[in-house]
């Protein structure tokens, strides 16, 4: 029977407190907001990320003038790794054609050579779920073991990079997330804790009628998950506003953006988010209150 | 029900309580009388533990108040219903909502809080005023408001500290007779005043407070 008239407490004073909740509401929106923003841009990255090493292969070259049985069992070797998708043979010849292909107009670099300098290779794709620098490591230490393969390029600056940058963005969201939910629970805790002390006396006397804690306790602790759900709704909608307003008008005019995905379902969660908080930060300034 | 022994209470080394001895049996009504800084204010205190003694022993309900710890308090306040001095009332909740206060805080279910609620205010004459906020009240409705919400959870002790201070004599009678309503169905009562009036020549009890001392116990003639 205390929860319907904790709900009524915690209302009444939601209403009459007004501008302290619009206020808290529109702090934690906002932090929110930005937590959800970095965390739009770091997915974003992480797909982004993922697609590059589609393009991404291995070449390995090989020693010259290969018989083919011996080329077959390179090539055998490299296919039983679970991590590749194919191999391609390139000769020596196909190199050259692709060199000159690529430097169309430049190829006049290429004059004066008597002899094809390129050795023949094989262009390695691996498998989504396996383009980690690690892998590709792995690989190149076991087929620079083949006999017959005399050099493995890997691109590991490339993906040593790509890695970094992964990380990188991703402790910066981690920081940037716990910072902001830290504030948001401060947000809370300083809210309610107004709201407390100005309503001492009415707790005075509830206490002298007989209250116990959890009686007197409740409706912060609804007033705190209210306005940290409120402030959750609010961020949701400033995500869908973002979105639909500025990068999709955005989009028209600067294609990149088009390539920008946004995953409406990982944001709907966030008035939970928002209400969590807000219950930390009522329960941690209720723990703290002498009453 | 009430069983003071040797209780003494100070504070900031000066003693608003000494070596005070007395009981109040179950149903009885009893007045606690003295000047102003008699010490009337601190014995109510102790009686529903907004106060711990600094020595003696006091027995409320049959429980030892020493041995209650403060998760326990509340449920030692909800058998006593208290008239307090200074009201207490909540300015910015009606007479309904004060008064049911008490129920709700007992977790009594709407219902009943409502039946009980309005069964209370036709017994202090403030049916009308159910809606009406405190700063509207006279002195006098104020004073049957907070008599209303300490006798509507129907407790087993009543405490009131000056319950017609600052009244004129025809609204003093009528709460006393509110008390007496009360003391017919078996509360056991204990009043603070300096108002003689109210106790002459009832026959109840009478606890005389001076200075902190406890300097009579007499029946009222």
């Amino acid at each position: 029977m205390i929860a319907p008239y904790a709900l009524k407490l915690a209302v009444q004073s939601l209403l009459k407190e007004k501008w302290i909740n619009l206020l808290s509401v529109m702090t934690i929106g906002a932090g929110l907001l930005i937590i959800s923003v970095s965390f739009f841009a770091l997915y974003n990255i992480d797909i982004a990320t993922k697609k590059l090493p589609k393009k991404f292969s291995m070449n390995v070259y090989l020693d010259n003038n290969l018989q083919q049985d011996r080329l077959d069992s390179i090539m055998d070797a490299i296919r039983k790794n679970r991590a590749v998708l194919s191999v391609r043979y390139i000769s020596k010849d196909e190199a050259m054609k692709e060199l000159k292909s690529y430097l169309k107009n430049s190829d006049y670099i290429l004059e004066g050579l008597e002899e094809n300098p390129l050795p023949d290779s094989l262009e390695i794709k691996l498998r989504k779920d396996a383009t980690g620098r690690e892998t590709a490591q792995q690989l190149a230490r076991e087929a620079l073991k083949i006999k017959g393969v005399a050099e493995v390029d890997y691109g590991e600056n490339f993906l040593t990079t790509l890695t970094a940058i992964k990380k990188g963005f991703n402790a910066i969201g981690l920081v940037f997330a716990v910072i902001l939910s830290t504030g948001i629970i401060f947000v809370c805790y300083s809210t309610v804790k107004i709201l407390f002390y100005r309503r001492t006396e009415e707790i005075e006397t509830f206490k002298l009628l007989g209250a116990t804690k959890g009686f007197i306790r409740t409706p912060f602790l609804i007033e705190g998950a209210f306005i940290g759900a409120c402030g959750g709704l609010l961020s949701l909608a400033g995500c869908f506003s973002l979105y639909y307003t500025v990068l999709l008008r955005l989009s028209v005019t600067m294609p990149v953006f088009k390539a920008v995905l946004f995953p409406a379902n990982l944001f709907l969660p966030l008035p939970v988010i928002g209400m969590l908080l807000g219950l930390a930060g009522a329960t941690i300034a209720l723990g703290r209150i002498r009453y | 029900m009430i069983h003071f022994q040797n209780v003494t209470k100070d504070f900031d080394n000066q003693t608003a309580l000494k070596d005070i001895s007395f009981s109040v049996d179950k149903g009885q009504m009893v007045f606690l009388t003295g000047p102003s800084g008699s010490g009337k204010t601190t014995l109510l205190k102790l009686i529903y533990l907004a106060e711990r003694p600094d020595n003696g022993e006091i027995i409320i309900d049959g429980y030892d108040t020493s041995q209650i710890k403060d998760s326990g308090i509340p449920l030692v306040r909800r058998s006593i219903g208290i008239v307090f001095q200074d009201f207490r009332l909540l300015e910015n909740r009606t007479v309904f909502e004060n008064i049911s206060i008490a129920l709700r805080i007992r977790g009594i279910g709407e219902k009943e809080t409502k039946t009980r609620t309005y069964d209370v205010l036709k017994n202090v004459n403030l049916r009308h005023k159910a809606d009406s906020y405190p700063k509207r009240l006279s002195g006098g409705e104020q004073q049957r408001v907070v008599i209303a919400r300490a006798i509507v959870p129907e407790p087993v002790i009543l405490l009131a500290d000056e319950p017609t201070g600052n009244l004129d004599p025809d609204t003093a009678e009528g709460v006393m007779n509110t008390f007496k309503n009360v003391h017919a169905k078996g509360t056991t009562i204990l009043i603070a005043t300096h108002n003689r009036e109210l106790y002459r020549n009832t026959g109840n009890k009478v606890l005389r407070l001076d200075s902190g001392n406890l300097i009579g116990e007499e029946f009222g003639r």
